[in-house]
């Protein structure tokens, strides 16, 4: 099974380098582990977190495709669909069977067919549009919804932090 | 929860070791030496050589040794051959007990010290969780042996226990390098860069470990039968648990060799009967043991009924997960019919899971087409068409299907290659030296590892109460899961305090509904589709801005990079930590560019502002 999991990386690590969406990077940083994965990830362009270049980590497991791999930002992120600890909370990367918020029909959820690149296309789009609903990061939440000017001011924060300047 | 088993323990390393172990022994040689060329004690030996081989007339011969004795010695020292002398000292040490330890620790030194040739020659460096797994099995195995010898066998006398520690010894070795190869293999038919030599060298190692058993088996055959049959059986039982698992091993390679699909039958039945052997044979093995100790109420018996219990629940789920697999082949056979031909060579998409071409594939009933394995991992997993999420379970009408269409994620197949689930081992004892003295070790002898039926709900209920007394952030469905997981309040809480269940999000507030954001989605797509990066600084851009021109420097070698994809892992390596450099550099130039005064400015265009 983990010999299909890796043919399958492969092929996905191939297509990403060939045929790159933009603003994104993603592959195995050390090859001997092959499922562990580093993803740079650009803010979308006219959004608070434009221009940021934010590392995640995206780990599989040994029966991907089967199973969805996990993914966590490296850097530190503010974002009602963020928990602290960095980790991604999108209903893509939920397997079929568990559906801890309860919300998600089975069709939003993780199917082989999926794929890093779809994975990753979504948050961005996450990045642009923060899903509310999933109280990933609460502060977040609130103050995406009351205090916007605070809001940005901390994502461009971040994003300087993350370019280093 | 990691396994936590010797961890601590104050293994001296090798070099060390071996040191001391070649010290203790020269000592012990130049020891004897220097007895047996003592005269007094060299005509004390002679006396009693001839005392044993003379038994007629002792009293003369007592008589004519003394005077003879200085004479004869000064002309054997002179003419005292290497060889003579060489087996006087053998003799000597095996005679001395202090001696015979450091001949017998020299073995083992030695063993160990060919142990990590062959692990040098074959593996090269361990990987963390192969030296844990090798660990664990150490441990297990003898906590087990000591049970056997001094609980089943019940042996008295020093000679039994030194033949059956060599014994042990051998079979461990065997049992050890064994599971390292399972390992190994399992480790190289998961990576991508994996040499011809790497595989070849296992395989080495695999026919050396066969030619060993098959020297145990000899060995058993030649001193254990004539001990009597249940020693015999033991010996047998033992080599034929390590040649199995070996075999299993060979076997993969065979499959990997013929692309045996993975979860096609040939692989299935493959394993099945590696497995189910193996289980039988321990089984028989452990029931033997009981048997013959005859003793039901003692440690040792209660140790192995907790082994032959485990030993059953694993035969128990291989069964329920052969049920299964029968089952789902039927299933699958009757609700999702291969695909014809034309089908398959009309539809060009790969298969959608594994993202390779089909030769032949299963249609469902929204006809979309699949390889068969891939499918029918699928669908032990999740009852709906991957492609277009169309449930399946109710197309397939039968009611008998309910049952194959929702397994336990712990049922599934192919067997040995699940993805490795968290083990919550019961351990039968725990021992944490380091609580008393800081170098004592620390370990546990793990004695089962029988997936447990869930505690009750009211159970839950009461432990849950108790560790939200202590941490009321958690939800208590969190910490009812970790618990179901977990069994223990105290594991929980110490999987709590030691970080390893993640704070809980605190509930969302419902004060007001949440504002639904504008519509975005153009401007991301504008973002994916738009031009590459030197366009993007504005004509804003002040050209003495040197980073601004530095990126435009690095980005038109953006492209080309891109476009590559090396077969060697190092160039991609290298190219990826390439590329992301640039699109960091890019990205920082943009920055500047877009605010090159003030950094503190909020973000301009966010559409959401105003
Ligand atoms: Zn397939
Ligand atoms: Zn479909």
């Amino acid at each position: 099974m983990a010999g299909s999991a890796l043919r399958r990386l492969m092929a996905e690590y191939k297509q990403l380098t060939l045929n790159p969406p933009e603003g994104i990077i993603a592959g195995p940083i050390d090859e001997e582990n092959f499922f562990e994965w580093e993803a740079l990830i650009t803010g979308p362009e006219g959004t608070c977190f434009e221009g940021g270049v934010f590392p995640a980590k995206l780990s599989f497991p040994p029966d991907y495709p089967l199973s969805p791999p996990k993914m966590r930002f490296l850097c530190e992120m503010f974002h009602p669909n963020i928990y602290a600890d960095g980790r991604v909370c999108i209903s893509i990367l939920h397997a079929p069977g568990d559906d801890p918020m309860g919300y998600e029909s089975s069709a939003e959820r993780w199917s082989p067919v999926q794929s890093v690149e779809k994975i990753l296309l979504s948050v961005v789009s996450m990045l642009a549009e923060p899903n509310d609903e999933s109280g990933a990061n609460v502060d977040a939440a609130k103050m995406w919804r009351e205090d916007r000017e605070q809001f940005n001011m901390i994502a461009d924060r971040i994003v300087r932090k993350t370019l280093g300047l | 929860m990691p396994v936590t088993l010797v961890d601590r323990l104050p293994l001296p390393n090798l070099k060390v070791y071996t040191a001391g172990s070649v010290l203790l022994l020269s000592v012990a040689v130049y020891y004897a030496l220097s007895v047996t060329s003592d005269p007094n004690w060299r005509a004390n030996a002679t006396l009693q050589r001839q005392g044993a081989m003379g038994a007629e007339g002792e009293g003369e011969v007592l008589g004519m040794v003394q005077p003879l004795a200085e004479p004869t010695l000064a002309a054997a020292n002179a003419t005292r051959n290497i060889s003579d002398q060489f087996v006087e000292v053998m003799t000597f040490m095996m005679q001395e007990p202090l001696c015979m330890w450091t001949v017998i620790n020299i073995a083992y030194c030695a063993l160990a010290l060919f142990g990590v040739l062959v692990q040098r020659a074959v593996f090269g460096r361990l990987r963390v969780a192969e030296a844990q797994r090798l660990k664990d099995k150490l441990w297990n195995f003898v906590f087990y042996k000591f049970i056997f010898v001094f609980g089943v066998i019940n042996v008295q006398y020093m000679d039994e226990v030194l033949l059956w520690c060599t014994w042990f010894t051998a079979v461990g070795f065997l049992h050890l390098l064994g599971q390292l190869c399972k390992d190994r293999f399992e480790y190289l038919s998961s990576s991508p860069n994996t040499g011809k030599w790497a595989h070849l060298r296992l395989l080495v190692l695999l026919g050396g470990i066969h030619c060993a058993c098959a020297g145990l088996f000899a060995a058993a055959a030649h001193w254990g039968l004539p001990a009597g049959r249940d020693t015999f059986a033991f010996m047998f039982a033992e080599c034929l648990l390590v040649f199995v698992s070996a075999l299993h091993v060979v076997a993969r390679y065979g499959l990997q060799a013929h692309d045996a699909d993975a979860a096609g039958p040939i692989a299935y039945y493959t394993h099945l009967v590696f497995d189910s052997v193996a289980l039988v044979v321990e089984l028989v093995h452990v029931i033997h043991m009981v048997v013959y100790s005859n003793m039901l109420v003692s440690m040792a018996s209660l140790v192995l009924l907790m082994q032959l219990r485990h030993l059953l629940h694993e035969l128990q789920a291989r069964l329920r997960r052969h049920r299964l697999y029968t089952a789902l082949q039927h299933h699958m056979q009757t609700n999702y019919p291969m695909a014809s031909k034309e089908e398959v060579e009309k539809n060009q998409d790969n298969c959608a899971i594994c993202w390779e071409p089909m030769k032949e594939a299963r249609k469902l009933p929204c006809s979309h087409l699949f390889h068969n394995s891939c499918l029918c991992q699928w669908v032990q997993q999740d009852a709906s068409c991957p492609t277009c999420r169309r449930a399946l379970a109710a197309s397939g009408g039968s009611a008998a299907l309910a049952a194959p269409l929702a397994p336990a994620p712990a049922l599934r197949l192919p067997p040995g290659l699940e993805p490795p689930t968290v083990p919550h081992p019961n351990h039968l004892f725990h021992f944490d030296g380091s609580r008393y003295v800081s170098w004592l070790p620390s370990f546990s002898v793990e004695v089962t590892r029988v997936r447990m039926e869930p505690p009750a709900a009211s159970q839950i209920d009461a432990m849950v109460r108790q560790v939200q007394a202590m941490f009321p952030q958690y939800p208590a469905g969190v910490l009812a899961a970790e618990l179901a997981a977990t069994r223990s309040p105290a594991l929980t809480v110490d999987n709590i305090l030691e970080g390893r269940l993640p704070p809980p999000p605190t509930p969302p507030p419902t004060e007001q509904p949440p504002p639904t954001p504008p519509p975005q989605a153009e401007v991301i797509e504008s973002t994916s589709t738009s031009e590459p990066p030197p366009a993007a600084p504005p004509a804003a851009t002040p050209p003495d801005d040197a980073d601004a021109l530095n990126a435009q420097e690095h980005i038109p070698q953006a492209g080309p990079v891109c476009g590559r994809f090396s077969g060697s892992a190092a160039a991609r390596e290298a190219s990826l930590a390439r590329r992301k450099e640039q699109l960091v550099a890019a990205a920082r130039a943009r920055y500047r560019a877009r605010r090159p005064a003030s950094p503190a400015a909020p973000a301009p265009s966010t559409p959401h502002d105003s």
